[in-house]
């Protein structure tokens, strides 16, 4: 079945080579590069994926999760962040503020692809995680 | 308490002296067969004799009766505590003292030179983290390696890719390796220059080090400027308190003079105060002599913590530093500050109003309000001079003052000279996407007559952007959530490569520009 992912990623060539794998997965993918254009892309979109990066310019991930989890049309779209940072701070940030899974750069394409096939099949959340 | 072989001392020293203990007992006018019951610690020996004996033998008698070795049996049993696996029993530890004190000694300076090398690399570790410059680099090596990795990946796992496609993903591993090896280069260069080192440059940097370890707030200062309060009988003590106890309790007597620096109280039975102070300049001063005298124990305590503190030099500096904390502590109550910083949402003039402190007192006084169950806003603090020379560096999680050269020139900080005494703030959007609201003031230190020049400092407070709604300042950028000043932390760590105002060139160049963020005026309430 066709599922929409976006990916906020800043870093294109990242970005070519995660339209390369979902798109080999049957999936539809779209992405932006700017933490500003993320939430009028959900809106145009409906992804059923964000997979977010945690350093964007002009807004950061950390942000863009909170108002995600604070809009009540976008509560349950599930998020995979994507961070260049594994310390502890960080990962405990993003799941007081209700990330679904997180992975850290450098990742492997097939942990990724298999994190994100095992989101889709997941159903959605019903309450928000954050606080 | 075991006894300390004094026997045993005895014995030694008369062996290095080559004599018999006929020959000694003879000189000190005991029998032989008494002074072989003292050698062997079969009879206890002090006193007069204990002193013919040490002059017999040319020593001091504190070398017999091991007073001198006090310090050395402590420092012993302190390391048995240490490594559970060692005989903690002191009887050995005397032993060991009375057969080899040279072995006891090495020993113990071997510990040190353990622990100091632990220290230094935790130290390290410590810096390594907290770097801007390190964190650009360590960002942009990742995302590089992340993205040769995953085509890497591709190239392999995927045989069936037409011939212009893995070309074209071969390529991009072949630009992103170049990329990573110069990042790697810049990042070798960094370690084995500045912040790479084992120690801090100067004592100012490792106060810096000691507060920032601390996050800026050190629960016994507070508890002890509570109970100096409580015994002044006020809810904030004026300064003719402070005076009056300082006179009463310590005998100390003020004088204000008319130019030059306040003596330090230790000195004298006289205070002298710089007349040219501002009334809160002046009370503080009062009040840092007060703690300095009724904190003695706990200040010199608190600063000869040899992890960060390496000289004579720096520990009175950082005794210097946490009297200035506790005058702070005593000034400006924690809980009545907190709830008033929370009902005036952070206004550093209304806060100064209320408390009759400083504008850079209350600044300052913000940054420490972290008492982990009464949090209040984190803060990070900075203080420039008009030559933009940097001093008291505070930093929080994200937001961390640069530690050698200057900060981003875009920064408010600087921008606050133009308007002395004005609030100038700022929305500053980071490289990597992260917001923070800096708040910067421009501040006269002393009063000073006309055609005198005066002493100007500017000074910054900021914080995550996501505390602006609890604050006043973030109000102007309330409407926007977005908006704000594309900056960074300092030009070297900098990815913005167009930007107008760089310094110096970034060590490594990234896609990050200043035009891809939408700007918004710098606000000037």
């Amino acid at each position: 079945m066709l599922r929409r992912i976006l990916i906020a990623e800043d870093e294109p060539y990242i970005v070519e080579s995660l339209t390369f794998l979902l798109s080999r997965e049957g999936h539809q993918v779209t992405a932006v590069g700017d933490g500003a254009a993320v939430l009028p892309a959900i809106t145009r979109s409906r992804p059923d994926l964000l997979i977010l990066d945690i350093m964007l310019p002009t807004a950061n991930g950390f942000e863009i999760l909170a108002e995600i989890r604070h809009n009540m049309a976008l509560k349950t779209l599930p998020v995979m962040v994507l961070t260049a940072k594994g310390q502890d701070a960080d990962r405990r940030r993003m799941t007081d503020l209700g990330v679904d899974d997180f992975v850290t750069k450098p990742f492997s394409n097939h942990d990724l692809v298999t994190r994100v096939a095992r989101l889709l099949e997941a159903p959605r959340r019903m309450t928000s995680g954050g606080r | 308490m075991t006894r300390f072989p004094t026997g045993g001392q005895i014995r030694q020293q008369r062996r290095k002296k080559r004599l018999t203990q006929s020959a000694l007992a003879a000189a000190v006018g005991i029998s032989t067969a008494y002074l072989n019951l003292i050698e062997n610690e079969k009879r206890p020996i002090g006193g007069a004799l204990l002193k013919r004996i040490a002059a017999a033998l040319g020593v001091e008698p504190s070398h017999l009766s091991g007073s001198e070795n006090l310090r050395l049996t402590q420092d012993l049993l302190e390391l048995a505590r240490i490594y559970p696996d060692m005989p903690a029993e002191e009887d050995q530890a005397l032993q060991l003292i009375a057969a080899a004190p040279d072995w006891a000694r090495a020993f113990l300076q071997l510990h040190r030179r353990y622990r100091d090398a632990t220290e230094t690399a935790s130290a390290l570790s410590d810096r390594l983290s907290q770097d801007s410059a390190l964190i650009g680099l360590s960002h942009a090596i990742l995302s590089r390696s992340t993205a040769i990795r995953s085509f890497a990946e591709i190239l392999e796992q995927y045989p069936d890719l037409k011939a212009p496609r893995r070309r074209r993903y071969a390529g991009i591993v072949a630009t992103e390796a170049e990329q990573l090896a110069t990042g790697v280069r810049a990042m070798v260069d960094l370690l084995s220059s500045g912040p790479g080192s084992a120690m801090p440059a100067s004592p100012e940097d490792e106060i810096d080090d000691f507060i920032n370890y601390h996050r800026s707030h050190f629960p016994a200062l507070e508890e002890a400027a509570d109970a100096l309060r409580r015994r002044l009988g006020g809810e904030r003590p004026s300064a003719a308190v402070i005076a009056e106890r300082l006179r009463t309790a310590h005998n100390l007597i003020i004088r204000d003079e008319a130019a030059g620096e306040a003596a330090d109280p230790e000195d004298s039975a006289i205070i002298r105060i710089d007349g040219t102070l501002p009334e809160p300049s002046r009370r503080f001063a009062l009040a840092r002599a007060l703690v300095g005298l009724e904190f003695g124990d706990l200040l010199a305590e608190m600063a000869a913590d040899r992890r960060f503190i390496s000289s004579d030099a720096a520990e009175a500096l950082c005794r210097r530093a946490l009297a200035g904390y506790a005058a702070g502590a005593l000034l400006f109550p924690y809980d009545g500050f907190l709830a008033a910083a929370e009902r005036w949402r952070y206004d550093l003039d209304r806060l100064a109003q209320q408390f009759g402190g400083s504008i850079e007192q209350i600044a300052h006084r913000l940054v420490t309000l972290r008492r982990p169950e009464a949090e209040g806003v984190p803060f990070a603090f900075l203080r420039s001079d008009p030559a933009g020379n940097l001093s008291k560096r505070f930093s929080t999680l994200g937001l961390h003052m640069p530690r050698f050269g200057g900060a981003c020139p875009l920064w408010p900080l600087y921008a606050a000279f133009r308007t002395p005494d004005r609030v100038v703030t700022q929305m500053a959007l980071m490289p990597e996407g992260e917001r923070y609201l800096l708040i910067a003031r421009c501040v006269a230190k002393r009063v000073v007559g006309y055609g005198q020049p005066e002493t100007l400092f500017s000074i910054m407070i900021g914080c995550d952007a996501i505390h602006s709604s609890r604050i006043v300042y973030g109000d102007a950028y309330a409407r926007d959530p977005r908006s704000g000043t594309p900056a960074g932390f300092a030009c070297r760590s900098c990815s913005r490569v167009d930007c107008p105002q760089r310094a110096h060139p970034a060590i490594l160049a990234s896609t990050a520009s200043t035009k891809d963020t939408r700007l918004s005026p710098q606000a000037m309430p």
